[in-house]
């Protein structure tokens, strides 16, 4: 097979100078075998451009830093064959994120405040006795969790779904099946209306108008729909269960 | 006139992998006021990766009934081939356990114990009884006498630091990610903080601290080739060293995982073979049972590496355009099991090399993937050498590997070492003060401007850094792997004093302003080659061959000349570092036959002999 | 955060029944919009036979209680499934982008759904208008209204036909009572059917219209 000469048009803007409007700058790449993002984007910083940014950590599809827009849709660039793109490859940052220049974003700021908005830590009374055993836990229980656990807090169901992009408080589907890893767990002893006082909102579970992108552009494959229905439902109940206390003086 | 942005804390923690978080929860547990900094955020840090899973004697699955802190020791300490510090080893092994059911109670999904009768790949029964369902499981990982790896499916490392990190929101820890350190504050005695320089912006600051703690993980990117996050450049490290008074301890230990993915080096988990895997050769035949009868494919890192590297050498290698690898048959595990249990594996030959683990033979290589060495410390992970600076996790040498880690333990040591040394950091800093003189900060934030300065005007040359770092990356490629000898070593340090020399006229092609990549890379490469020329120039001394570190010209081990540590130091103005040692601490285990390995074999062969003797 | 007036004011349960009443609503009108149809249909069993019908309903007041219902039905729908379509001129932009360049098939259903939702909304305004004025309901007057805005109807038929099968799809897919692949196969058969059912009324009507 004879090599490719790929075309990349990469988005440029550094907030540092705001002077420069956003760009679209292009490089040229002969493609290799096997290559990724990941690769390419590596040879044109250090062969073609020096100063361009973008964010790779593990380059293994685990760590989730490296999600962008690759011919508009949210993907992790680390996993992201060359091969399976056209010649013309157009790179964009994830939308709705901060932008820290090119394709870099900020996720991490934004997941750090999902998790308080969530409180997405085990909520329990209990102390820990460091000299007694572990509670004992079902093992699909175990799995359950774990599966809704597997987030890696990428950003492509965020940067994929049309109410996220217009609303800045909706947790999006991270959000809620953080909330619904959260729900599962045995351990944590918050009630459904505690739940429905983080979730029983626009912001979260009722805001979600299910479009799906998320599910359909979710890197590791989560069953998004299923734990947003999850949480809706629980939430649904919770709400029609008992009038959650008002706040009125 | 230098501006710059100052923060005062108690406790100043670079890195917020496993190890950084956990030490910061600790001190902050003690009420202490901690900032955290990190390259990345920290649910991006290299800890996530770990697939496998976490070493802890617990002993609630059938093959593990039995076990107890006391094996653990032992096994960690042969593992290390006796290099690690026993103490240290032994407060590990008996912390472990605690350490793994905090985790639990903190929210970390274990897969448990499910009572009933099952069949393993090799046909052997067992059954879990009734009593211990529900409990924490483990699986099989190379070097371990009994199942002793705690895991959660596939994704250990993540759920781990997931939920560490959710402690560290809870308890509301100030994290400044997108901010490198790239010195340390010290007047040869005392550590104050460290001047950091922010990736968003490309400002520096000054952060001043009681106590200072590098967990900024190993040094894998190193090399060309490495199953390690591109983060992995081992900048803690390089830190400690440039101080001229902080020693870095075994930096020749280098560890190798037999299965890194070819061409790409990811990792494919221990786990794999601990479920049952097998590696093949070019004629699709099982070759370790050959080398090593008793353990299979799950003997020590170190032992199966070489292993595999020799059948390569026999010829049994299968050829590719990448160089020959061997195969990762995981195929009779079924469809299932893969999916589940080893679903990330699935995961990354999929993306990575377009095949189905279920269906197809994996292509791999022993590929770098942990540094024994490091920042050393005391037993409470003090640093050697300065007040007020720890280190923990993978980028100290607590010393916890000696010359080869186990799989499983090195989970183990970043929470283990959290807790024992973010309890000494506490009780430490309760007891220091912050007098830190406001010139001394100045100085050091004026020398790294001073040196952002140079790169960006070119003014003392215009090296290009992605060259040099390159050529320090194929020169321990070629000279400093699995195999080593005199002659390859030697050509290595020549080089790597030369690509030293070089690095310090790095001038830079973009305008290195505000957060430049380029720029990051330029302040990093010089500690970087230290850092090569500490394991080349420490690989070329020890003129033996133990744990990972094998020489070919010297192939046993002398415990008569080299039961000690090696301590590198690099004075200020060096080009080389100097070497001392010390003694290796051993409290209960004497030097002895790990049951596995070369020596074994041979030992074996002599019928009997248990010590190895060197007749040098 | 909570702020003064959001511990004054805030109902948590807002938004949830909100959401149930839009799921509600829209179950109710899916189920008058298929009916609808079926009675509609009734021309192919013939004149007489729809005229019966008409007079039925007319005769136990079901028509009297049903359509003031209905309509009652469809503004509260068109409030609380209105709120979601954006209505800042920034928002609509945004998401017009997002959609093109994601080019996601649902994202894009529910682009339309909103643009449908719309024209339901003055389509059927129309439509009622007509027929109430036009009151009551033989199959000489819906023909001859047929005959005179065949094109309205037809984009009336499609418009709500859509609506209803694929605002009936997002409620699956919301509450997660079925797997999202499955229901969407079989609401697209049942809208398939209706439509074509709908399109075979039409021609009946225009047959009848011309025969007149």
């Amino acid at each position: 097979m004879a090599e490719r000469l790929l075309t990349f048009s990469i988005f440029r803007y550094n907030p540092n100078t705001p002077e420069i409007k956003p760009y679209m700058q292009e490089y040229k790449l002969e493609e290799m075998p096997g290559m990724t993002l990941f690769v390419a984007l590596n040879k044109i910083r250090e062969e073609q451009d020096p100063s361009l940014m973008f964010d790779f950590v593990c380059r293994a599809a685990i760590c989730g830093s490296c999600a962008m827009l690759v011919n508009g849709k949210p993907r992790l660039a680390c996993k992201t064959l060359t091969k399976d793109l056209p010649s013309r490859i157009t790179l964009l940052p994830l939308p709705v994120f901060k932008l820290i220049g090119d394709l870099s974003v900020d996720t991490g700021t934004w997941f750090r405040h999902m998790s308080l908005k969530t409180e997405a830590w085990i909520h329990t009374t209990r102390e820990f006795d460091p000299r007694a055993r572990e509670e004992r836990m079902d093992n699909e229980t175990a799995l359950k969790i774990y599966e809704a656990e597997r987030c890696i807090e990428c950003g492509c169901c965020i940067a994929g779904c049309a109410t996220a992009n217009i609303r800045e408080d909706f947790l999006g589907a991270a959000g809620i099946n953080r909330v619904a890893r959260f729900m599962l767990d045995p351990r944590d002893e918050r009630s459904p209306q505690e739940y429905f006082e983080v979730v029983g909102t626009e912001e979260g579970a009722f805001g979600c108008v299910g479009l799906m992108a998320c599910e359909d552009n979710c890197p590791m494959g989560l069953p998004l729909q299923m734990q947003l229905a999850y949480v809706r439902r629980k939430m649904a109940a919770a709400g029609l269960a008992a009038r959650p206390q008002t706040r009125a003086c | 006139m230098s501006v710059y942005q100052t923060h005062t804390t108690d406790v100043l923690v670079i890195g917020a992998g496993l190890a950084g978080e956990r030490t910061a929860i600790e001190a902050a547990t003690h009420g202490l006021d901690v900032i955290i900094l990190s390259l990345v955020p920290p649910r991006r840090s290299h800890s996530t990766a770990a697939q496998g899973g976490m070493q802890a004697s617990l002993g609630n699955c059938a093959m593990g009934y039995g076990d107890n802190p006391d094996i653990h020791f032992e096994d960690t300490v042969k593992g290390s081939d006796w290099g690690c510090d026993q103490d240290v080893a032994r407060l590990f092994a008996n912390t472990a356990p605690i350490a793994v059911r905090q985790m639990a109670y903190w929210g970390v999904p274990w897969n448990r114990v499910v009572a009933g009768r099952k069949k393993l790949p090799d046909g052997r029964e067992i059954e879990d009884l009734k009593e211990y369902e529900g409990l924490i499981t483990a699986r099989d990982f190379g070097g371990t006498a009994k199942w002793r790896t705690c895991y959660t499916s596939d994704g250990t490392g993540h759920t781990l630091q997931y939920t560490m990190d959710s402690i560290v929101i809870k308890m509301g820890i100030t994290v400044h990610d997108r901010m490198e350190a790239i010195a340390l504050i010290h007047d040869g005695e005392r550590c104050y903080g460290a001047v950091a320089r922010c990736l968003r912006t490309g400002q520096l600051h000054a952060y001043l601290a009681r106590s200072t703690v590098i967990a900024t993980g190993g040094y894998g990117r190193l090399y060309g080739v490495s199953t390690n996050a591109v983060i992995n450049e081992g900048s803690g490290m390089f830190l400690a060293l440039e101080t001229g008074v902080v020693p870095l301890g075994n930096m020749e230990a280098v560890q190798f995982h037999p299965t890194g993915m070819v061409p790409v080096g990811i990792l494919i988990t221990e786990g794999a073979r601990g479920d049952g895997g097998y590696l093949l050769d070019k004629n699709l035949h099982r070759f370790m049972p050959d080398y090593e009868p008793k353990k299979k494919e799950l003997a020590s890192r170190d032992v199966v590496s070489r292993r595999m590297i020799q059948h390569i050498r026999k010829g049994y290698g299968v050829e590719s355009k990448w160089g020959p690898h061997l195969w990762l048959d995981i195929r009779h595990l079924g469809r299932k099991h893969i999916y589940t249990n080893l679903r990330e594996i699935a995961n990354i030959c999929k993306n990575f090399a377009g095949i189905d683990p279920a269906e197809d033979l994996i292509p791999v290589r022993p590929t770098q993937h942990y540094s024994m060495g490091g920042v050393r410390t005391n037993i409470d992970g003090h640093a050697y050498g300065l007040k007020g600076l720890f280190a923990v996790g993978e980028a100290a040498c607590w010393d916890l590997h000696g010359f080869n880690r186990l799989g499983g333990n090195s989970l183990a040591e970043t929470i283990v070492a959290g807790m024992v040394v973010g309890k000494k950091v506490a009780e430490y800093t309760l007891g220091a003060t912050l007098d830190c003189p406001l010139q001394l900060v100045n100085e050091h934030v004026r020398r790294q401007e001073s040196r952002i300065n140079d790169l960006i005007s070119g003014r003392l040359g215009k090296e290009n850094v992605y060259e040099i770092r390159r050529e320090m990356e194929n020169t321990l490629m070629e000279y400093v792997g699995i195999f080593r000898n005199g002659p390859d070593l030697q050509k290595a340090v020549d080089k790597l004093q030369e690509l030293y020399r070089r690095s310090l006229k790095l001038g830079l092609r973009s305008s290195g302003k505000y957060a430049s990549p380029e720029l990051a890379s330029a302040l990093r490469l010089p500690g970087m080659i230290r850092l090569a020329l500490c394991i080349a120039y420490g690989a070329l001394n020890r003129t033996e061959s133990r744990g990972s570190h094998a020489r070919e010209d010297y192939p046993y081990r002398d415990d008569v000349n080299w039961l000690k540590r090696t301590l590198a130091y690099w004075p200020p103005g060096a080009e080389l570092p100097v070497l001392k040692y010390e003694p290796v601490k051993i409290t209960e285990l004497p030097p002895g036959d790990r049951g596995y390995g070369e020596s074994s074999a041979a030992n074996a062969a002599k019928s009997g002999n248990h010590t190895q003797e060197n007749k040098k | 955060m909570n702020t003064q007036e959001k511990l004054l004011t805030r109902n948590p349960r807002a938004d949830m029944l909100v959401d149930l009443v839009e799921l509600a609503s829209g179950i109710l009108l899916v189920g008058f919009l298929w009916t609808h149809m079926l009675f509609v249909a009734a021309i192919l069993l013939g004149v007489t036979t729809f005229d019966r019908l008409s007079a039925f309903l007319d005769e136990y007041y079901l028509s009297y209680i049903g359509i003031p219902f209905i309509l009652l039905v469809a503004l509260v729908h068109i409030v609380v499934a209105g709120r979601r379509i954006p209505n800042k001129w920034k928002e609509q932009r945004i998401i017009l982008r997002h959609s093109k360049m994601l080019g996601h098939t649902d994202t894009w259903i529910w682009v339309f759904q909103t643009i449908t939702g719309m024209a339901i909304l003055v389509l059927a305004g129309i439509h009622v208008w007509m027929v109430l004025t036009g009151w009551p309901i033989r199959a000489v007057t819906s023909a001859g209204r047929i005959q005179s805005f065949l094109w309205f109807y037809i984009i009336l038929l499609l418009a709500g036909e859509y609506h209803a099968g694929f605002g009936l799809y997002r409620q699956f897919v919301k509450w997660g009572w079925i797997n999202r692949h499955t229901i969407g196969a079989v609401l697209k058969t049942i809208t398939v059917i209706i439509v074509a059912l709908g399109a075979v009324t039409l021609w009946a009507f225009m047959r009848l219209g011309g025969a007149q």
